[in-house]
This record gives structure tokens, sequence and C-alpha cells, in this order.
């Protein structure tokens, strides 16, 4: 198992935030205990409620903004932040890097009602670039001609999983050899669509969330786009790549239990952490921190919670988790990749990442929720945690750069 | 390169040509009138026939699911029973569900903003909301089959069938599932129609009833193909096809822009007996996909041209087009599923014809 062309490595990690743009601006908001979190009123009339948005989004240096949604654009500045100063840019890599993004909004935020009512009229009316917008493919076809690279190109559409899951099909795909290098991630943007949705669904809390706190309330929404630079190791050692960290394991399962709720003793999710443990070849003990799913809704985190349980039965001390939604929101499609990026970032910075809010915690024997101060603590292993509507699971483990199985 | 790992053991279709396990036996059609909506004027599309899903899969519940989840649920069910498989014999955390699709759950989105057009956004109705996502009709099959392995969505510019088709055999391959069941399709809505008639892009056929034109646009289409998709000699079953192996590029295609190049690179010396082109809109023989097809081959080669029936799905018409082909008793021996982006991508899937 410690062939360096089945090893996948991390080479980039590109970011778009509440925070601002790049790692750093992520690290350095969520070491501080910053939420982005702000109550918010004019994503459309009427609309109250608590939100993280970016801001100071750069349009397309080409000008055609038309042809791009604003989850588009989420994406293409993360995939070029994540390219940029790390030698991916090269004649070679453009030419044969694939891209794999995932989106739940993708065009939905370029679209109005008005479309419901005369699609013809409403296209006439600078509506059909928009509209054009509209299928999750286009978030790769974007990042892909943003960079110039020509290799496979796909998206992936599993509701609240979908990035981590785009993570682990183009770790697939590196083990292939469809492509010697993937920019793999997700990126969704705030729109009318998704809010007016979650909150028919009641599943808003209107003050900052409160994960996995006895009187949590539900979900808040935020926006962005994270893209990892994934490749083997021996490709990213030909290149002389710095290695950010090693994608050790991943796994997908399903719940096959609901379309929106998930299962209560979340056994799919167990099963699913368990599969991405034996890929990874490790045990629950090395598990070092859980960035969690961690929502915010009543049902999701008690299965979570059961799933921890589960999956980590035996180990010797209760697993440290946390859910960083609570800095900056669930942003649906992109939030697998960005929880991805703040694991890697933990697993960097030997940081242990609090849940903020978190004052009546879950009671359970198995989990050590992390609240408070950043913990600091050597992290050789980190996994992530996704689950999203429709039942879909996702598990990525992440080690630092010298832990190889 | 994805190489030598599975086997097509099951086929199911709901599509224009009704809901078929198995094969689609030949059969000539002629796009219908649209009269979901009131249009402009004639406005014709090859459509799926209204059709009760418990008629065809006695005990399947389909009343509160939007058309394309509930295709997905009759196609994929239809694909098991001609596999010959009895799901209560695997371990279903084994089994996945890759589904390829253009523009998901579309009827529900529509229906999303028409209660946000009638009520405001304040007042939509939930119901369309969470249904309405493009993983719906992956999760659904996976409920009703109690399918636990991975389950996935993907959507690919003009191959989002071809690369469901390549996700799984992917999957198949690094022992994440033991069999897959892969999905591609759409639907036709009102606001996916018109979209195609204000980007320019009907076939005058669409407007009248002429004989299908040698190019100039398509007819839109809908329904969902579903294939049972094993390891190789996993089982004793009839196999329509051994997958052989896989090149994809997108967006420009791949290095140089010599698409065929690289398709020929892939192939190995070996020569495919035909090739079976899947166009993206694009159904007639000057294709874009029926000239790769040419330079690829030579002259020699047999061509399955575009079908216009599975071209009019768009993205997600690879697998629609594969069963057609393989419908028309085709000869033996190495064969190439190609599908293009319109825009230089490709995707190529050689396959073992039996």
């Amino acid at each position: 198992m410690n062939d360096p062309r089945k090893t996948i490595v991390v080479t980039g990690v590109g970011v778009v935030s509440p925070y601002g743009i790049g790692l750093d601006c992520l690290q350095a908001g969520v070491l501080s205990g910053n939420c982005c979190l702000a109550p918010t009123k004019d994503v459309y009339p009427g609309f109250q409620g608590t939100t993280a948005q970016v801001c100071g989004l750069p349009h397309p240096a080409n000008g055609a903004s038309s042809r791009y949604s604003r989850s588009d654009r989420l994406a293409m500045v993360a995939a070029r932040d994540a390219v940029a100063n790390r030698d991916c840019e090269s004649v070679a890599i453009r030419e044969s890097a694939g891209v794999f993004m995932a989106s739940t909004v993708a065009g939905l935020s370029e679209i109005d009602p008005g479309i419901a009512e005369d699609p013809a009229a409403w296209y006439r009316n600078d509506g059909l670039a928009r509209a054009a917008t509209y299928p999750p493919a286009h978030v790769a076809d974007a990042v892909g001609e943003h960079l110039g690279v020509h290799g496979p190109r796909c998206a992936v559409s599993a509701a609240c999983a979908s990035s981590a899951m785009a993570i682990a099909l183009a770790a697939n795909m590196l083990l292939d050899g469809a492509a010697p290098m993937m920019l793999a991630g997700g990126s969704d943007a705030l729109c009318p669509f998704t809010l007016s949705g979650f909150s028919s669904l009641q599943a808003l809390d209107p003050d900052p969330c409160r994960p996995f706190d006895q009187n949590r309330k539900g979900l808040n929404l935020g926006e962005g786009a994270a893209v990892l630079v994934l490749e083997t190791l021996a490709g990213a050692a030909e290149r002389h790549a710095e290695v950010l960290a090693v994608l050790r394991g991943w796994a997908m399962t399903n719940d096959a239990f609901h379309t929106t709720a998930p299962q209560q003793q979340g056994n799919g999710l167990a099963d699913c952490m368990r599969l991405a443990m034996e890929m990874a070849q490790v045990s629950g003990d090395e598990i070092g921190y859980v960035n969690a799913h961690g929502t915010g809704t009543p049902l999701n985190d008690i299965a979570e919670t059961s799933a921890y349980e589960t999956a980590f039965r035996g180990r010797s001390r209760p697993v440290p988790v946390s859910s960083t939604k609570s800095y900056f929101g669930h942003c649906l499609g992109a939030a697998g990749a960005l929880e991805a990026a703040i694991t890697i970032t933990a697993i960097r910075c030997g940081a242990l990442l609090p849940t903020l809010r978190l004052i009546d915690p879950i009671e359970s024997s198995g989990v050590d929720w992390l609240r408070g101060e950043v913990r600091r603590s050597s992290l050789p292993l980190a996994m992530s945690v996704s689950a999203g509507f429709g039942g879909s699971n996702t598990v990525l483990i992440f080690g630092n750069r010298n832990n190889r199985s | 390169m994805i190489s030598n790992l599975a086997a097509i053991t099951g086929i199911g279709s709901v599509s224009p040509y009704g809901p078929l396990a198995g094969l689609i036996p030949p059969c000539l059609l002629e796009p219908e009138s649209l009269t979901a909506w009131t249009t402009a004027g004639p406005r014709r599309a090859f459509l799926v026939k209204p059709f009760r899903p418990a008629s065809v899969v006695p005990g399947l519940k389909t009343r509160r699911l939007d058309r394309l989840s509930a295709w997905a649920l009759v196609a994929s069910s239809l694909a098991i029973q001609d596999a010959g498989i009895d799901l209560s014999q695997l371990d279903r955390s084994r089994v996945a569900v890759v589904f390829g699709t253009g523009y998901g759950c579309a009827e529900l989105t529509e229906a999303f903003f028409q209660s946000a057009a009638a009520n405001g956004w304040r007042g939509t109705d939930p119901s369309p909301f969470p249904e309405g996502l493009a993983n719906a009709p992956a999760s659904h099959v996976a409920l009703w089959h109690s399918l636990r392995g991975p389950n996935i969505t993907v959507g690919s510019t003009g191959f989002a069938g071809e690369t469901a088709l390549i996700q799984a055999a992917s999957l198949l391959r690094h022992r994440q599932a033991d069999l897959a069941i892969v999905l591609a399709g759409d639907t036709l809505t009102r606001t996916v129609y018109e979209w195609y008639e204000a980007a320019g892009r009907l076939s005058p056929a669409c407007y009248n009833s002429e004989p299908l034109p040698e190019g100039g646009g398509f007819v839109p289409s809908e329904g969902v193909a579903a294939l049972v998709l094993e390891p190789a000699g996993r089982r004793e079953a009839r196999a329509y096809a051994q997958f052989s192996s896989v090149r994809w590029a997108a967006g420009g295609g791949v290095a140089g822009g010599c698409a065929a190049d690289a398709i020929r690179q892939m192939l190995d010396g070996s020569v495919p007996s035909l090739t079976i082109c899947a166009g993206n809109g694009a159904p007639c023989a000057p294709s874009s996909v029926t000239a790769l097809a040419r330079e690829v081959g030579g002259p020699s080669t047999a061509i399955v041209p575009a079908q216009a029936v599975a071209a009019g799905l768009i993205d997600a018409g690879g697998l629609l087009h594969l069963i057609l082909a393989l419908s028309s008793r085709p000869r033996k021996g190495p064969a190439l599923l190609l599908g293009t982006s319109g825009d230089g991508g490709f995707a190529a899937v050689l396959l073992e014809l039996p």
C-alpha cells in the first residue's frame, strides 16, 4: 500500500469562503474563532435570517459575466487559487489535468420565478445565457475553461455530500490513470431558491446555528467554494511539488432510508466511516479529529452522533468532534470540500477546532465534543464527514504529509 | 484508463419506445405533438407516453414522484429483472447506483419556481424542494431496492450517460461496489424545450411533420435508460457487452487537441468492429461525433450513427444510444461507444461484444 503511484496526495488547496479568498484567510478565521454568520434581510423580500456571504467576489477577467453563474465564479476563483504558486500551470499539466466539481445550486442563482410564467419571454429578456448555467456540469466546464485544462471533466450533484464525493471520485480517477492530476471540489452560491426551500422546510435557525447542542434549531446557509489539487505521490514527487496532505481513505454509502431524513441510528454513515478507515488501514484510535457534517438540524445531529458511537466503538478515548458549520454556515454542495480544506488546515496546524456556541452538547459517551478554545495537538490523521438529502454519505480521511500507510 | 473489468448483464429503459426490459425491438418513431403546454404553433418532440408504473413493475409506488424519479425506478427494476438478479441474495451495501443527467428533476424545479411566482419566495411549496435535487432519482432507486452502496449523480456536458458508465466501472474496479445500476436520463419540460428553441437548436422537424433532415438541429427527447454492470465473469449470466477500456477528455480535448490520436492510443491496435456514435443534439450523419468516428476508424469502419430519439436526450443520451445499437444485432468484437461534448471533448468507451 506504500506504492507512490497509488498514494493520493493534496498539493494545492484553493478556497473562497466568507472569510475571503485563500486558505490563509480561512485558516486565520477559524483559528481565531471568528464567526461569519450575520443577520441577513435582503436576499429576497421579506427574508430575515442568518447567513454567511462572500463579499467582493471578482468578475471573470474576460468580462463575459453573463456566461457564468455566481457558483461558477466562486469555483473559478477557488480553482485559480488552488493552482497558484504550485507549478500546476505548466503546459503538460494544463493539457491533461481533469476537473471534478460539485454543485447543487449551480446556475439556479441566476434564474428567477419569471421563468415559470413565460419561459420564452424570460429567455428573450437576457435569460438565455443565464439559464445555460443551470446544469451542475456548467461549473466544471467553467473551471476547465478558466484554467485551460483539457483532461476529463465532470460534475457530481449528491446534495450536501457532493463535493466530498467529487474528491473521492477524483481520487478513483487518478488511480484509474484517467488523468495525472485532478482539480476536485465544490461550489455553491447563496440564492433565494435554496433559502426559500430550506425555509419552507422549516430547517433554518433564524439565529447563528448551534450544531450538536441540545437546543439547536436548524441550520444557516453560507456560500463558497473549495478546490483541491489531487495527484499521485509519484506525480507530485516527479514535479517536486509540496505535499500538503495525504488522502488516506475515502468511502461512499447510502442510507436507503428516506429522501430527506437520515437513518436515526446513523448506520449508513457509520458504515461509511468504517469503510474509509479500512481503506486507510487505520483504526478508530488513530483518528485524532473529526470534522463533522454537523448541520445543526435536530435529526441530522442525533443520527450523526449515533454514527460516531457505532463507528468508533472500542476506541480507548472518546473521539474529538466539531462542526465548523458554526463558523460560516452550511455551504451545501461546497461544504464537503470546504470542510476538507479545514481538516487539512487542522492537520497542518495541529489544531482541533471547537464548535462555536456549543453550550449543552448532545449526551454521548463516545464523543469528545470540542468547544471553547482551540485545542492544540499533533494531528497525524483526521476525518471529514459529509452527508446529504437522498441518504448520501461520504467520508474522507486525511493524513499529514509524512503519514502514509 | 480503466480496463477489463465489467460486463453489462441487464438492460431496462423508459423511453419514447415505451418501458422495456432488455433490447429495444426495431421500430421507427415519429416525433409527437406537444400538448403538455400551450405552444406558439405546432411543436414536436419524442415523448414518453404516459403509463402506470405499477402495471410494469408490480407494487411500485410512484404517486408522489416526478416523472424522472418514477422512470428511474421503472428502468432500474426492468434492468435488474433482465439481468436475472435476485437482490435478496446480494449484499445490498455493495450495490452502487450511478445516475447521469443533464437537467436533473427539471419538472420539480419548475414547480418550485411556479410556487415562488404565485406566492412569492416566502410562500413556496416545500414539497418540490428536496425532491427537485438532481440526486433524487438515484436516491429513490436506492430507497426502493434498499441499495446502500455508493449513490452518485453525475453530469458532464455532452456525455453524462457515458460518464455514469465510466464512474460505475471505476467503482467496481476499486471494489467499492460489487454491482452497479447505471442510469441516464432527463425529462422534457417547457422551460427546457423553450430554451432549445430560443437558442436556435431545434430541428425543422420540430415544427412540421417532414422527415428528419440531414442536419441542422435536433428533436428533443426524454426518458431514462438503465444498465446492470457486474464484474466480468462474476456469475454465469448473459453479457450484452464486456466493458473493455476508457479514454476521455473534455473542453478542447486532449493534448494538442487531437482526440482521434488519443482514442487510437487507447485502442492499442485493436480495430472496433463498429463505432456507436452518441450525438449530443446532433443526430445526423455529418455530426462532429461521426466525423471523429471516421477519423478514428478510417473509411472502412462500420458506424452506427447517432439515433434521433437518443440524440434528443442531449447529455443523457449515451446509454440509450448504446442500447439501440446493441438492439440492432451488431457483429461480435470490439465496439466503441463515442460521445462528444461539441467543443472538442469526448468520452470513448471500448466494449467487447460477445
